[in-house]
Formats: structure tokens, C-alpha cells, sequence
């Protein structure tokens, strides 16, 4: 039997839907980009999570781009460690790059190379992505 | 005696709450609270003047809401290309390029539970359930801003457009959140509204003194019981918070804001009545009334619980991280010059 689906997060008003800072003054929708290679700094700072990642470059010498994430505090209260991503780990990042033209970008999509999300809460804890089931990752 | 008696009655507050107690007989309020939740500010168009949900439909939106939540943190193309170029579509402050993995978001589990029902909105009065009109008054104001409020296309439009001030020429002219000083969507209010994460509060309480701290930005809010409110040249953030006991309820009456109160559109003549009452060991019933007669057509008043958590609040130093808001003001000055370049003949 279906029931109506009154409202969800997807239908929630702007009001509850602004980020720290609006990501739209901070990054350009002209500047997509696609970042592989691996971790090499992270910052579990607030508002947001920096996470750097060293990329290979066109002419063969390599660069750190500056992936920002949400406020770390939500991952902390489900059991993240500190070492849940480590340094060396590769990620793949989709997001666009700054309009101050450094390396820096939205982390719009980060994931493991073969797809997988990571960071999500361990089992038991009564976290909301605990229903992920077998998406979860220690 | 029989007069003792009836006085006594007649000041008798509502039926005493159970829960901890202080020393001096008050409720003991102290505590950690997780306010998240799915229920909005405003009631959504599609449920139309219904206060509450039945169990089936809070029971549905809660499995679409972990369907949701599962379908976002599934994998992804591992061989996905960049989004595409103008914008992936996303609306929203975020703007046309996308916020962050879904997996950092909190925004609860379900529809909060008040009286027995679900309910479909904080806000209860007026009955639909939706903040009255605004006034003609910040109607116009919230008109001569909507020229800065447009898509992100990464251009400077306010110098192809010659709007002065550009949105982005003064750091004060940038949104208080962006610029750590108040937590964004009213987080810590008053009144408190949940918003996307960091939905944390801790009550201190004292003989003389109630503390409410928030973990978004950690504003910290003191309510200075049984006193007085400042002369109104004092302004504040946060604005003046007084509190006292009716019965069991604690009623916090806040003023003297200043012109930016985290609740939006409101102005410095806002006045908050917060009543907390707790419910259960676990709950706390928060209530709250807000008039600004220079805002809205007439008072609004809401309602939800404060649930009780083991969680911990953690440290939220925002100055001290962030990055963005100096690479939002040098993005805004490279932009500039690119439009000031293909003005020139």
C-alpha cells in the first residue's frame, strides 16, 4: 500500500538549506573539474573539511588542489576516526574550482576510485546512515 | 483557612513536570539536545491546512527520507567526468555548482512527535501553519536586495549592471554566517530552528542564570533570570535574553537585537517569547512566539521538542577555518577585472 509522502528533505525550503557560506559565491560553474590522486593533508576543521589531494598534471609535474567538505562535526558524532581516510588513500573528486582561480574546489562527489562513498558511520551507533547497510565503510 | 486555600489553588501553576529538579525546586533543564528534524518551519503546500501527520504517513516519510539518504550514499560512477560546464542545475544558496556529499548533511530521522501527532510544521499560529505576510515595509526592502539575488554564473554582473555596491565590495556586506559571526538559518535564534547539521544545543542552568549553547558557530546565548532588560541602546547579536519561572516552564523574553538578527528578515525590533516545559525525562517541550511589528503583518508562533542526546557537542572554531570567505572576496576581484576588461572599447 502506498501512502502519501507528505514532505522530504529534497522538499525542504531554502531556509533550511544554506550551507556555512553560500558555495555559489565561492565557486565557479564555468570551472567544472575532475581530481584523481591521493590524499595528502586533511584539515578536520570547521565551518568546513578540507581535504588535499595531489593530481597529476598535463605536463607531467603534479599539484595539490583543496577539496572543501561539510562541517566535520557530523561524521565525528558517528564514529569517524582519524584515520578513517588515510594519507596516500586515492579519491576521485567531481566539483568546480574557486573564482579566486587557485587549486581549490567544491567536493560535489568524493569518493573512493572504484565509486564507493566513504566516512560512513559504523554499525549500531543509531546514526542516521546506518541504514546504508552494505555501502558502509570502516 | 478555607480562603488560604482557595489562594493557594488559584496561584497553583499547571500540573508540576517530572524530570530532574534543582536545588531551589526548579526544573532541572541541564542537559544536551539534538533538535534536527524533518518537519519545516512552514507547512509544505501539499498537506494543506493538516496540523498533523498520520503514523502511515510519517512511517512513509521516514523510509523515503533513509531511501533518499541510502540512493545519495551509494557509490558513483567511478568513471564519472567533471559536471558539466555552466552549472550542474543545483538550485538553491548553493548555486548551479553543487554543495558537498550528502553524508555530511544532518537534518534528522522523521517528523517530530508533539502531543501525540506528527507534525507537519513548526510553526502553529497562525493555523496554516505558515509566518504571516510581511509588512509593506520589508516587503520593500527584501525587493531592493532581490537585484543581488540571482544564479551563480560566475561573471561580476554588478559591474556589467553598475549596481552599487557590488554584493561583494565590503566583507561587511557578505551574510553573517559566511562570515562566522551567527550561526546561518536562525540555528541558534532565537528562536532556535533546526537547519542542515550541527543541530546541537547544551542547557547550563544556575539559581540566577540559564546558558544555551549552540553547536553551529558556537553562539552561546545567556538568559539572566529574574532581571531586567538592558536600556535599548544595547544591541546584541544574539539580543538581551530575561528569563523567570511560570510554574514549571521557563519563559526567556528576548529584545535589543541588532539589525541582523539570525532570523531572517527580521530587523531590530524583533521580540522573541521562548517557553521551555519539559515533557518527559527525555523531551522538552520548546514553544515560541515572535513579533516584529516592522517585519510581520501580525505575531507567528511555534512549536517542537528538544529530544535529549548522548551526543557530544564538538568544538566549532570558524574563524580559525575559514578559507572560503577570503577566496569568495579574491574570486569576487578577478571576476571584477574580467568584466571591467571586456567593458573597455
Amino acid at each position: 500500500m502506498k501512502y502519501l509522502i507528505p514532505f522530504t528533505i529534497a522538499a525542504f525550503g531554502a531556509w533550511r538549506l544554506y550551507a556555512h557560506h553560500a558555495f555559489g559565491a565561492e565557486f565557479d560553474p564555468n570551472l567544472p573539474v575532475l581530481l584523481k590522486g591521493p590524499v595528502v593533508r586533511i584539515e578536520w576543521i570547521n565551518p568546513h573539511t578540507w581535504i588535499h589531494v595531489e593530481v597529476a598534471k598535463k605536463d607531467g609535474g603534479k599539484e595539490v588542489w583543496m577539496v572543501e567538505g561539510g562541517t566535520p562535526n557530523s561524521l565525528l558524532r558517528r564514529g569517524l576516526k582519524r584515520d578513517s581516510l588515510k594519507i596516500g588513500q586515492v579519491v576521485v573528486v567531481d566539483g568546480y574550482q574557486s573564482k579566486d582561480r587557485t587549486t581549490r574546489a567544491n567536493g560535489r562527489d568524493v569518493t573512493l576510485p572504484d565509486g564507493q562513498k566513504f566516512f560512513l558511520g559504523s554499525s549500531g551507533t543509531g546514526a542516521p546512515y546506518d541504514a546504508a547497510g552494505k555501502d558502509q565503510r570502516k | 483557612m478555607l480562603t488560604l486555600l482557595t489562594l493557594l489553588l488559584a496561584a497553583a501553576p499547571p500540573a508540576a513536570t517530572t524530570g530532574p529538579r534543582t536545588a531551589d525546586g526548579h526544573p532541572d533543564l541541564s542537559g544536551m539536545y539534538d533538535i534536527a528534524t524533518l518537519t519545516p518551519l512552514n507547512r509544505p503546500g501539499n498537506v494543506g491546512d493538516r496540523m498533523s501527520l498520520t503514523e502511515a504517513e510519517a512511517k512513509a516519510l521516514a523510509q523515503a527520507t533513509a531511501a533518499l539518504l541510502a540512493k545519495n550514499n551509494a557509490a558513483s560512477d567511478p568513471n564519472r567526468k567533471a559536471p558539466p560546464s555552466g552549472g550542474d542545475g543545483s538550485a538553491g544558496p548553493a548555486g548551479n555548482v553543487g554543495g558537498y556529499n550528502t553524508l555530511w548533511v544532518d537534518t534528522g530521522t522523521g517528523a517530530f512527535k508533539i502531543d501525540g501527532q506528527y507534525r507537519t510544521s513548526i510553526v502553529i499560529e497562525p493555523a496554516n501553519g505558515r509566518i504571516p505576510a510581511l509588512t509593506p515595509e520589508a516587503r520593500a526592502k527584501g525587493m531592493a536586495l532581490a537585484k543581488y539575488n540571482r544564479p551563480n554564473r560566475g561573471d561580476a554582473f554588478w559591474i556589467t549592471e553598475n549596481l552599487n555596491p557590488g554584493p561583494y565590495d565590503d566583507p561587511e556586506l557578505r551574510p553573517t554566517a559566511e562570515r562566522c559571526l551567527l550561526a546561518f538559518g536562525s540555528s541558534a535564534g532565537p528562536p532556535a530552528l533546526p537547519v542542515m547539521y550541527n543541530n546541537l544545543k547544551q542547557i547550563v542552568q544556575t539559581k540566577d542564570h540559564v546558558m544555551i549553547l549552540n553547536e553551529m558557530v558556537h553562539d552561546i546565548r545567556i538568559v539572566r533570570l529574574n532581571s531586567k532588560h538592558e536600556p535599548p541602546e544595547i544591541r546584541r547579536w544574539l539580543g538581551d535574553s530575561i528569563g523567570r519561572w511560570e510554574g514549571d516552564t521557563l519563559v526567556v523574553d528576548t529584545t535589543n537585537f541588532n539589525d541582523q538578527p539570525g532570523l531572517g528578515n527580521a530587523d531590530r525590533n524583533l521580540h522573541v517569547i521562548e517557553r521551555f516545559t519539559r515533557i518527559d525525562d527525555k523531551t522538552l517541550r520548546y514553544k515560541f512566539t515572535v513579533e516584529d511589528p516592522t517585519v510581520w503583518t501580525k505575531p507567528w508562533t511555534g512549536e517542537m521538542v528538544w529530544p535529549a542526546t548522548d551526543a557530544r557537542i564538538f568544538e566549532y572554531a570558524c574563524h580559525e577555518g575559514n578559507y572560503s570567505f577570503a577566496g569568495i572576496l579574491r574570486g569576487a576581484r578577478i571576476l571584477e577585472a574580467d568584466a571591467i576588461a571586456k567593458k573597455k572599447p
